[in-house]
Order: structure tokens, then C-alpha cells, then sequence
């Protein structure tokens, strides 16, 4: 009970409440999933991007040959920056897949979800 | 992975490729006229990039002017629902081949479909720049900010520098600010503004410094952006060396312009031109937007960058020109319905930011008098340059003093006044003119309709050595009247104590809080914005 304070907490910073010209920000329902082994939170629907935006993730990813991160870059699903693994499927472009409960989402190291130094 | 099948070729008469504003207004106008009509588009949503433009729209009352992109994009989704126009979502245009004929993957099926006529309104993409660390996660596209905050509600970052100094840099700085995120810098390797002046004088008057002549060195972090070198350029763009300023930043925002996604008309073997006035890669195209190949036509950026409003317009027009191409209409039926577009279309087209005076140097106003140097540089006009604009004047009592200073096509504010103060006249580029023979109701609506945040009520002198000025507020928390504070001029600096003396909202401002703040009367025309003592 108390560490789902502390998420909701976290995550207003990242979350919009509120938006002089938007008003309230609708969300689907708040569903669990796990982000590298963690359970963590977001609204379904939502792309994965946003959820793990919210909770303050930056790299989504290490590239194949030089191993440096990625992260979100053009958010409409073009650049293929921000693809993680997805429920074990490589490759899956989080900015335009909706969140849905209990999905398995991982780093992706090269086309996998094994760190480099175990692949 | 299912094998692909191949399914048979579904036929239509018109297949539209992309359902943004283009794709859609001609989907509308077609089905209208009794063409049998499907719109693919990649997205999950239809809209294109309406739904992420929160900012009242320019423009006069045909174009929808004042009214935020989300609210049209709503509207255009009604009207397509009425017209009856189906639209494919998820659905990627991977070929264009001979004959008209289409190839769209679904998921991991792949479909063949057939049009008697083909508009293309893929739209644009984003331009990149490249610089030490810009693959870095926290360096991203200005489209990607506003996807973000404006589509799903997540900051992008707490503190941003934005590059680019377009429209785009422009406006999505402002929303940054909205979202509750901070604005480090706004920076552009070109010498001058390249958006419009009230879009940078929004920005500029809250506080947020502008590098022109300076573009980034280099990203900051290991894992992701932690800070920016930004460094002054000559006039070949090269670095100045000793001119690095150093921002603390999370996140780098890039905005350095958009380029046409004409692939699919370069894959069917359109005649195409490079052309930078029109962004890139475009098709040659007819007076009705046609291509080289009869019965294929390109409507709105893919056929060269402009804005939503002018897409929408030659949507419609190609929905019609394709009606008629298709025997639906006749020729005259065509020209009636398009006659009205093309006058609406046609005063979109002028003024300085035109795109036929792309990369001119304007120095003067249509009315001939000098454009501001500082708000082309600096992002706001000089306490010494404003009073040379015909909407500045002066009277006892409260007037609109109006702070509009470059011809754009644009005159909400016209029609906003009920006691005809403000006149902008037949040509809709002209600058507003403040007549200060006229009594001003001081009913905000001028305030209010301004999309480009530019009109301000101000009473020069209360009697009692104080002065008020009312100004549009976009940003929360709203402070409540009494509230004690600075007042900001047009550069962003303190200038003097200001209190809130009212706060007013209506339907009628469209989420547009007039602020009226009360400040000694000598900074009756240099105080333009609000700080609350922290």
C-alpha cells in the first residue's frame, strides 16, 4: 500500500494533472506491468513510451555494435529509437504500442533482452 | 510470423494515402459528391497532427481562425463521419505502382487495392541535425514534445532547450511552458526568427533568452542528455571559438524544419522537382494538383510545406478535382465548388511569411514602415519600436494597444471588437490599426482571439499613478487577484512591482485567462507580462 503512494508521487512529476487548455488529462484504467523485472504502473492505452516516460525511464534501449543508448526520439513510431522487448518479441516500437496489463516489457541489448556481457 | 496472404484486389474509385487534415478534407469532398472513397493511414488515430495543436489557428473566419487545431480536428472527424468517408487505421501505403494500384500492410498481412484515382497526403516528416551526443535518449523532436505533453499528458522533460526558431520551435516552446516544463534557451543557427514575431514574442516576454547566430556544440551525459554547449556561428556557420554557453538541461528539443514524405510519388514514377522553397522532394503538380500521371493527385505538405489550415484547403479542392476527374462532376460543378477555396487558399498565401517570399529579406511592412530589428534578433519588439505600429495609439481610459507587427495572414481581431476599434480592412495581411476616436467597452474579446497573443487592454493612467494592462494568460496556476508580483516587459525582464487586480475567464476566451495587473503608470507600455513573487 505504501509503495503505491510513493509511485502515484513519482509519477506526478513526469504526468500531466492538469493543462491550462486541456483541462483534467483522461486516462484509461491504471494497470501493472513489468519494466525489466519490476513491477511498476501506467494507464492502459497509453502508449508503453508514456508509461515508462512517466516513471522517469530514459534508455530504451543499447545499440549492436557500439552499445550506446537510445530513447525516445521521434514518439510517432518512424525512427525506431525507442523499440524495446515486448513480451518477448523483439523490435517493438513503444511509442505507438498501447500499455496493456501484464505485459513484460525489457531493455533491449543488439535484438535481445540478455545484457551484452551474457549474450 | 503468419505468411502473408494475398488476399483479392479490393477496387475503389478514390483511395486517399494519409488522414490528416489533407487526406481527410479531400475524403470528405469526394464522398460528398458520390465517390466511392477509402483513407489509409499508418497511425492509430486519424487527425494526422491536428490533435496536437493546442494554439488558437490564424487566419480569418473561413479558415476556422482562433479556434485551437485540436477543436478542428474534432470538427473534421464529424464532418468525415457525416460524409460517410472510411478510414483504415494501422494501415501503412508501402507501394504505388503502375495502374493505380496499392500496396497496404496490416499487422503482418499485406493487402492489394486498386483506385480510378489516388490522392497522396502523407504529409512531413521532421528534419534532424546532427551534432556530438544527439543520439543521446533526451535529445528529441519537437514533434515528439508535442506528442507527449499535448496527446498523452507526460512532460517531456524538466528543463528543455529548444533549436530552431521556426514556427514550430516557436509555438512548441510555448506549449512546453504549458505542460509545466521549463525553457532553458531558444537557439537557431540562422541569423534571424524564422517563425512568425508574435509566436517569439509569447516566448520571449515570459523570460526565455534567444541565440540567434548560435547552434548546439555539443549534447552532454554518458546515458542520457544532462546539459548543452551551445557556441556562436559566423556567417558560414562555423563556431566561434570562446562563445560556448553551457545550460543544464534534461532534454534537447530540435525543430529545424519538416521535408515532404513523397516517397510513394517518386515510387510511381511522378516527375518530381527539388525545390527548397517547397521543403524538398516534391511532385510537379498542375493547377489541381495533379502529377504527371493522370488521375494521381498530392494534396497539402507533401506537395510543399505550408500549415494545416492551407492542407485542409487543398484537400478539399483535390476531393473535388478528383470527383470530376472520375465523371462524378461536371467541369462546371468543379470550378463552383472550388472557386471559394481557391480565394480562401489564395489569402493564406500572403504576406512576408508567404511561401513565395521564402528566404527574402522583408525589411519593410506592407504599410512601409521599418520591421522591428529586435523582435527579428531578439524575439521581442524595442520599447522604442513599438510605437510606429498603427495598433499602438494612445487615448484616456482603456484601449487595446495592439502589438502586431509583421503582415500575416490573419484578422480575428476585427471582428472580436463590437465597438469597431480595430480595423485590419479587405486585405487580410494588413497590420491592425487601433482607432483611438472609438470608445473600447474593454470587453477582452480582442485579447482573447488573438492567436498570436499580441493585443493587450491598457489604461495609461488610473488617476492615482497607476497604470493597468490586461493580458492573455495561458498557463496555470492562474494567480488570484491580489496576488503581488513583477511586472515583465517584451524581453522577458523585470521592469517594475505589479498586483493582479482581476482574472477573468468566459467560454467566450476559449481557455484564454485575461489577467489584468496594475502597475505604476510609467510602465503602462513596457510592462506585458506576470511573475508572482515566488
Amino acid at each position: 500500500m505504501e509503495q503505491e503512494l510513493i509511485w502515484d508521487l513519482e509519477q506526478e512529476k513526469q504526468r500531466i494533472m492538469v493543462h491550462p487548455i486541456l483541462g483534467r488529462i483522461e486516462k484509461g484504467r491504471r494497470v501493472k506491468f513489468t519494466y525489466d523485472g519490476r513491477e511498476v504502473e501506467g494507464y492502459e492505452g497509453e502508449p508503453i513510451a508514456a508509461a515508462l516516460k512517466a516513471q522517469g525511464v530514459m534508455i530504451h534501449r543499447y545499440t549492436a555494435k557500439k552499445h550506446s543508448p537510445r530513447g525516445i526520439f521521434c514518439a510517432i513510431g518512424r525512427c525506431t529509437d525507442c523499440v524495446m522487448v515486448v513480451d518477448g518479441e523483439p523490435n517493438i516500437r513503444t511509442c505507438i504500442t498501447p500499455l496493456r496489463e501484464g505485459m513484460t516489457v525489457q531493455t533491449q541489448y543488439g535484438v535481445s533482452a540478455e545484457p551484452f556481457e551474457n549474450q | 510470423m503468419p505468411l502473408p496472404e494475398r488476399n483479392d484486389m479490393k477496387r475503389y474509385d478514390l483511395i486517399v494515402v494519409g488522414a490528416g487534415p489533407s487526406g481527410l478534407s479531400a475524403a470528405i469532398e469526394a464522398s460528398k459528391r458520390g465517390v466511392k472513397t477509402i483513407v489509409f493511414d499508418e497511425n492509430a488515430r486519424p487527425g494526422g497532427q491536428l490533435f496536437k495543436q493546442i494554439h488558437k489557428f490564424f487566419g480569418s473566419k473561413e479558415h476556422k481562425a482562433k479556434i485551437r487545431g485540436f477543436v478542428i480536428g474534432q470538427q473534421l472527424l464529424d464532418e468525415a463521419g457525416k460524409a460517410g468517408v472510411e478510414v483504415v487505421l494501422n494501415a501503412t501505403v508501402i507501394g504505388l505502382y503502375q495502374d493505380k494500384e496499392i500496396v497496404v500492410k496490416t499487422g503482418d498481412t499485406v493487402h492489394h487495392y486498386k483506385g480510378d484515382s489516388i490522392i497522396i497526403a502523407t504529409g512531413a516528416s521532421e528534419n534532424m541535425v546532427t551534432f556530438d551526443g544527439w543520439t543521446l535518449p533526451g535529445v528529441i523532436g519537437a514533434g515528439a514534445a508535442q506528442t507527449l505533453m499535448n496527446l498523452h499528458g507526460i512532460k517531456p522533460g524538466k528543463r528543455v532547450l529548444m533549436l530552431g526558431s521556426g514556427n514550430v520551435g516557436l509555438v512548441v516552446s510555448f506549449q512546453l511552458m504549458q505542460a509545466g516544463c521549463e525553457v532553458a534557451a531558444l537557439v537557431d543557427a540562422a541569423p534571424e526568427i524564422g517563425g512568425y514575431g508574435v509566436h517569439a514574442a509569447k516566448v520571449a516576454r515570459t523570460g526565455v533568452p534567444f541565440y540567434l547566430s548560435h547552434t548546439i556544440v555539443k549534447a552532454e551525459g554518458t546515458d542520457h542528455v544532462t546539459g548543452v554547449t551551445i557556441a556562436a556561428v559566423d556567417d558560414h556557420f562555423r563556431f566561434i571559438p570562446g562563445t560556448e554557453k553551457h545550460f543544464d538541461v534534461d532534454t534537447i528539443c530540435v525543430a529545424v524544419g519538416l521535408s515532404p514524405m513523397s516517397q510513394l510519388l517518386k515510387m510511381a514514377g511522378c516527375r518530381m522537382s527539388d525545390d527548397p522553397k517547397r521543403g524538398g522532394q516534391v511532385p510537379i503538380i498542375d493547377g489541381h494538383g495533379e502529377t504527371s500521371i493522370p488521375g494521381l493527385f498530392a494534396a497539402g505538405d507533401v506537395s510543399g510545406i505550408e500549415e494545416a489550415s492551407s492542407a485542409m484547403i487543398e484537400g478539399r479542392q483535390a476531393g473535388i478535382y478528383a470527383a470530376e476527374f472520375l465523371g462524378f462532376i461536371s467541369k462546371t460543378e468543379m470550378d463552383n465548388g472550388e472557386e471559394k477555396l481557391d480565394a480562401a487558399l489564395d489569402g493564406l498565401r500572403q504576406g512576408m511569411f508567404a511561401p513565395k517570399n521564402r528566404g527574402k529579406n522583408i525589411e519593410k511592412t506592407e504599410e512601409g514602415i521599418d520591421i522591428s530589428r529586435n523582435l527579428l534578433c531578439r524575439g521581442f519588439i524595442g520599447d522604442d519600436e513599438i510605437e510606429r505600429f498603427p495598433g499602438v495609439t494612445h487615448k484616456a481610459g482603456v484601449h487595446p494597444v495592439i502589438e502586431c507587427t509583421q503582415n500575416i495572414p490573419c484578422n480575428p481581431c476585427q471582428d472580436a471588437c463590437a465597438m469597431h476599434c480595430i480595423m485590419v480592412g479587405k486585405v487580410i495581411t494588413a497590420l491592425p490599426a487601433v482607432d483611438p476616436s472609438l470608445k473600447c467597452a474593454d470587453c477582452g474579446m480582442c485579447v482573447a482571439s488573438c492567436s498570436g497573443q499580441a493585443i493587450f487592454l491598457v489604461n495609461e493612467d488610473c488617476g492615482d499613478g497607476t497604470a493597468t494592462v490586461t493580458l492573455p494568460y495561458e498557463f496555470l496556476p492562474v494567480p488570484d487577484e491580489g496576488t503581488r508580483g513583477r511586472a515583465l516587459g517584451r524581453n522577458g525582464q523585470e521592469v517594475c512591482d505589479a498586483e493582479v487586480v482581476k482574472i477573468r475567464t468566459s467560454p467566450a476566451y476559449d481557455h484564454t485567462t485575461l489577467l489584468t495587473m496594475s502597475v505604476p503608470k510609467e510602465f503602462a507600455m513596457k510592462a506585458r507580462f506576470f511573475k508572482a513573487n515566488a
